[in-house]
């Protein structure tokens, strides 16, 4: 989850209301916000991924306004037209980022704090709904460097400029490869000859998306006018994500003036609201309360939405910024949100049906009770471990193994065909308990079918001086026997059990179905596995047995 | 330590003290106890270092099938001379008296005894007397032993024996070992006279053993099953490996959504599932990616194998293909996260997820049963915050207070599934659901830091916790 950071005396100066620090705190988790840590003033919180306007404390602020009652409803985009601001589109884009949008701030204070949640805002934009920048990416430019119109164009790799955070020019191919950001996201672009840049009038470089911007636009703590440019792959994409940070830039004081957009298939950002009917029946089908009009009003309004009353039914208006809002069932949430989680009460009504744990579930407990009554204790292990473990250390075959990818722990790389390998780890782990040691697993393994097959196994496993073959055999047939009354034979097996030792194994059978085997470990498996003792151990299926 | 004696232990201090060395079988007769009692004991006095037991072995001799041969008929080199006392005797002619191994043998050993000698002529080689036969030490010793079982320190004669030895089936060795019994210093002194008839040392230290158990992270997953039991609610079951359609589409998780990734996600190299459901099902589902999250939704994303990354791929299953009006079930069962394993984190932990369909299904009702799940586990103090899940709209998690921690600790997760979930796959009402990991409730209960620690196996754990 994306994390920002807040200081509690500025987000009090952006509520502007007469709240303590206290209230505040108690009130972010019902923003949906989760406070990660506090340290004095400074609380780090996790937002949620559907919520970009809570990537800065101007949206998490504006959020608190309105749940504290401080300032409800909608903050009305208002984008002047002034100036001659404009960006013409080139047709070359059109097969590699075709779409671009944008707008003016204007007369805004920017200081060093502004600065870091601005930047915080673009990481989080880019990583989130702008899909690690390769779906829609972010710009921001001090105004007053630049000189209208703009063209959002294509150079080709040797075309250069000096990018952000550098004193000297570098050619694209430079940037791509030495810097990185280019590193990290010039995969975007794929190998096409020529790359998206935007210039200004007077044919100067200010950027480079999605990888970077250009030096000579730098936002400081001097800068009080801005250009916020954002490119996609996508016309709405990109206008969700401006409309993120127009909303933002709004509540840091910014004036919005209009962008020109130009082009084929481009056009000027408009960032309108839209609305959705609402039946407040559905407030009672889905959250059971019965609420008036002006309560479900009220509600949707602290939530920095707008509300009217149309007949039976409810206007909502949504800022263009709030596209996670899909449809009646978010306005329900809207609603308990505004009118306070912590105010619904919980109703246990009765169960109009009985409970009943899964036959497999009773079957499992039943031969989990046997098999503790011949004196085995509980051991689990993680179904997706390693090679090692499964087939390296225990010499069995790994022709048929199945991986996982790009796992990041090298113990879970490969799913278990088998319990027994890990019981054996286990043991290893537990030389220096006293003997004699009994473990029992039941657990899925897996096998490559059409395209993978699950089953659910018992393993057993005995290690002491003395632990042998028949005395395991004896075990398992009375597992079987006892509360099942299910029969099984031993019958020497045809295939190489390369864990056992020569001529101490067997396949269990059930009449004429072959369940599993059991066998005395080799002593090579035991070196591999540092026991010092004798150990035999049987592993059946139970699907298809005892259950399906 | 208190000095209690059993009855036993008397009989045999008093017995040694009466004659000092002992074996266990001479103390059978001398104490009068059978011989498993008197070994149990001699055990018991050795523990408390009133008795030593000293090993040794015994060799006895007799003779072998050849030795009794002998014995009665004299070694195959005697029949031999006996034979040629009167004239000398053709190979042919004395083979027909001493066959097989005896014939070679007699002619061997005669001749390294320099007894006879041998002319070969033309009907063939003659055996006959050299010198007058003496009996050897050899003959000597089998006379001795006889029918007998002689002590191997009675002989004198090593070296014949050695001979003997050496020839098949004339010596028996039996190899017998022997304990000597005879008690501490400590013990001489006791007085077994005074009567404790019975009793045992009951202060003294015994050998630790151990129930055999179920998993205590089982113990757990049980105890919460049975309150969704209790709570009205029926166990389904689903596979670990999953379809992207079933673990991510049908849930409304865009195929672009970083959830989906490989860093988060483990997929299973090389496999896919032709067909993860009904062709209406893909079809109302790619429509509903696409209307609402617009893009292009692709098939094949939504062939690739996962683990499952939690257990609401079972529930919405079930609800696809049952399409209930009325039901109350969960699932339960092991998850995967691609995550880098830490004392908080596991790659592979348990879930459980239910599901309610039908009449009372508000966020009301919703809070209701988590309330009494809770208070099932004996945790009252609880709150319910706002939260986001890509599948349910409202979402809410609840808060459980952690009196050690002194914190809010977050647990289950829940909400009402979206339409935008139910409607492309037919499910008409509402449903709740709702669920959480396991593991984070047992390390409250086991009062754990440690997550790592339900999977270590440790046995001392395990067997004492």
């Amino acid at each position: 989850m994306p994390v920002v950071e807040l200081n509690l005396n500025r987000i009090k100066k952006l509520i502007s209301g007469n709240v303590t620090k206290k209230r505040i705190v108690d009130t972010l988790p019902f923003l949906g916000l989760d406070i990660e840590s506090q340290v004095n003033d400074q609380i780090r919180i996790e937002y949620s991924p559907n919520r970009p306007d809570y990537s800065t404390d101007f949206g998490i602020a504006l959020g608190l306004q309105g749940l504290l009652g401080i300032k409800k409803g909608i903050q009305k985009t208002n984008i002047k037209k002034q100036g001659n601001y404009e960006i013409k589109v080139d047709q070359s884009v059109s097969k590699i980022r075709p779409f671009v949008t944008g707008i003016i701030a204007k007369n805004g204070i920017i200081d060093d704090e502004t600065i870091k949640q601005l930047m915080n805002m673009q990481e989080d934009l880019h990583f989130g709904i702008g899909r690690k920048r390769k779906k829609s990416s972010i710009g921001l430019h001090d105004l007053d460097k630049i000189s209208f119109p703009l063209t959002y164009t294509t150079s080709t790799r040797s075309h250069s400029f000096i990018p952000l955070n550098t004193e000297s020019e570098n050619t694209i191919d430079q940037i791509l490869s030495e810097t990185e950001v280019g590193r990290d996201y010039g995969w975007i672009l794929g190998d096409s000859k020529n790359v998206p840049i935007i210039v200004d009038a007077e044919g100067k470089t200010i950027s480079f998306p999605p990888i970077i911007n250009a030096s000579v636009t730098t936002v400081t703590t001097k800068t009080t006018n801005l250009l916020v440019e954002v490119t996609s792959l996508d016309k709405d994409a990109a206008e969700d994500m401006l409309s993120v940070v127009v909303a933002i830039l709004q509540i840091a004081g910014f004036d919005i003036v209009q962008l020109t957009v130009s082009g084929k298939k481009n056009g000027t950002p408009k960032l309108n609201s839209r609305t959705i009917q609402y039946s407040p029946k559905l407030t009672e089908q889905t959250i059971g309360l019965s609420l008036n009009q002006s309560t479900t009003i009220s509600s949707l309004k602290k939530c920095r939405l707008d509300a009217t009353q149309k007949g039976r039914n409810i206007q909502c208006v949504i800022p263009r910024y709030r596209f996670d809002i899909f449809g009646s069932m978010d306005i329900v949430e809207e609603i308990a949100l505004g009118y306070g989680i912590d105010n619904i009460e919980p109703k246990l009504s009765p169960s109009q049906t009985l409970g009943e744990k899964s036959s497999m579930t009773k079957k499992l407990d039943r031969i989990s009770k046997t098999v503790i009554g011949f004196g085995f204790t509980e051991a689990l292990n993680s179904s997706l471990t390693s090679k090692k473990i499964l087939f390296d250390l225990t010499n069995r075959d790994s022709s048929e193994m199945l991986s996982v990818l790009d796992s990041k722990s090298q113990e879970h790389t490969i799913l278990r065909d088998s319990i027994l390998p890990g019981l054996l780890e286990n043991l290893s782990k537990n030389i220096h308990e006293p003997y004699p040691q009994k473990l029992f697993e039941t657990g899925t393994v897996f096998s490559k079918s059409k395209p993978i097959s699950e089953t659910i196994n018992l393993a057993g496993i005995i290690a002491h001086k003395e632990s042998n073959y028949s005395e395991t055999k004896s075990i398992l047939q009375a597992i079987l026997r006892t509360g099942f009354q299910i029969d099984t034979k031993t019958i020497t097996s045809e295939d190489n059990v390369s864990m056992f030792a020569n001529g101490r194994y067997a396949d269990v059978f059930v009449g004429k179905k072959l369940i599993g085997n059991i066998g005395e470990f080799n002593s090579d498996v035991l070196d591999n596995f540092k026991i010092r003792t004798s150990i035999t151990g049987f592993e059946i299926k139970l699907s298809g047995l005892i259950f399906d | 330590m208190s000095q209690v004696l059993h009855d036993i232990e008397k009989k045999i201090i008093e017995s040694l003290q009466n004659k000092s060395q002992q074996t266990p079988e001479q103390l059978c007769e001398s104490a009068e106890l059978s011989i498993d009692q008197i070994r149990r004991g001699i055990e018991w006095l050795r523990l408390k270092e009133f008795a030593e037991v000293k090993e040794s072995s015994k060799v006895e001799i007799s003779l072998g099938s050849n030795g009794i041969d002998a014995f009665q008929n004299g070694l195959p080199e005697r029949k031999l001379m006996d034979l040629i006392k009167n004239e000398p005797k053709t190979f042919d002619e004395i083979r027909n008296v001493l066959s097989g191994a005896g014939f070679n043998a007699a002619i061997a050993n005669a001749k390294k005894n320099g007894w006879i000698k041998i002319d070969k002529t033309e009907s063939g080689s003659t055996v006959s007397i050299k010198e007058k036969s003496i009996e050897t030490p050899e003959e000597k010793l089998i006379s001795f032993i006889g029918e007998k079982s002689i002590p191997e320190e009675q002989i004198e004669n090593k070296l014949a024996l050695k001979f003997l030895l050496q020839r098949p089936n004339y010596i028996i060795q039996n190899i017998e070992k022997l304990k000597t019994i005879s008690l501490t210093d400590k013990a001489s002194k006791i007085d077994s006279t005074i009567s404790d008839s019975g009793a045992i040392d009951v202060e003294a230290d015994v050998p630790a053993v151990f129930a055999a158990r179920t998993h205590p992270l089982k113990d757990t997953i049980d105890e919460i099953r049975e309150i969704f039991v209790k709570l009205g609610f029926s166990e389904i079951s689903g596979t670990l490996t999953q379809s992207s359609f079933w673990n991510f589409d049908a849930l409304f998780t865009p195929q672009d959504h970083p959830a989906r990734e490989l860093q988060d996600t483990f997929y299973l190299e090389n496999l896919k599932s032709e067909k993860p459901a009904t062709p209406k099902q893909i079809k109302q589902v790619s429509k509903a990616h696409s209307e609402n999250w617009k893009y292009k939704w692709q098939l094949s994303e939504s062939q690739r194998m996962v683990l499952r990354t939690h257990t609401t791929c079972v529930t919405i299953k079930y609800l696809a293909e049952k399409k209930p009006d009325e039901a109350r079930v969960f699932s339960l069962g092991r998850v995967f996260r691609n995550e880098k394993v830490s004392y908080k984190h596991l790659v592979e932990f348990n879930q459980i997820e239910g599901i309610v369909i039908g009449d009372n299904t508000t966020l009301r009702d919703l809070m209701g049963i988590q309330k009494e799940f809770y208070k099932q586990l004996g945790l009252t103090k609880i709150k319910f915050w706002p939260t986001f899940f890509p599948y349910t709209e409202p979402s809410l998690q609840t808060m459980v207070y952690n009196e050690k921690l002194g914190k809010w600790v977050e647990l289950f997760g829940m909400g009402i599934f979206r339409p935008e979930v139910t409607r492309p796959l037919g499910i008409t009402k509402p449903v709740l659901a709702w669920g959480g990991g396991i593991e984070r409730i047992a390390m409250l209960k086991y009062d754990l830091n440690d997550v790592r620690e339900f999977y270590n196996n440790n046995l001392n754990w395990l067997r004492t916790v």
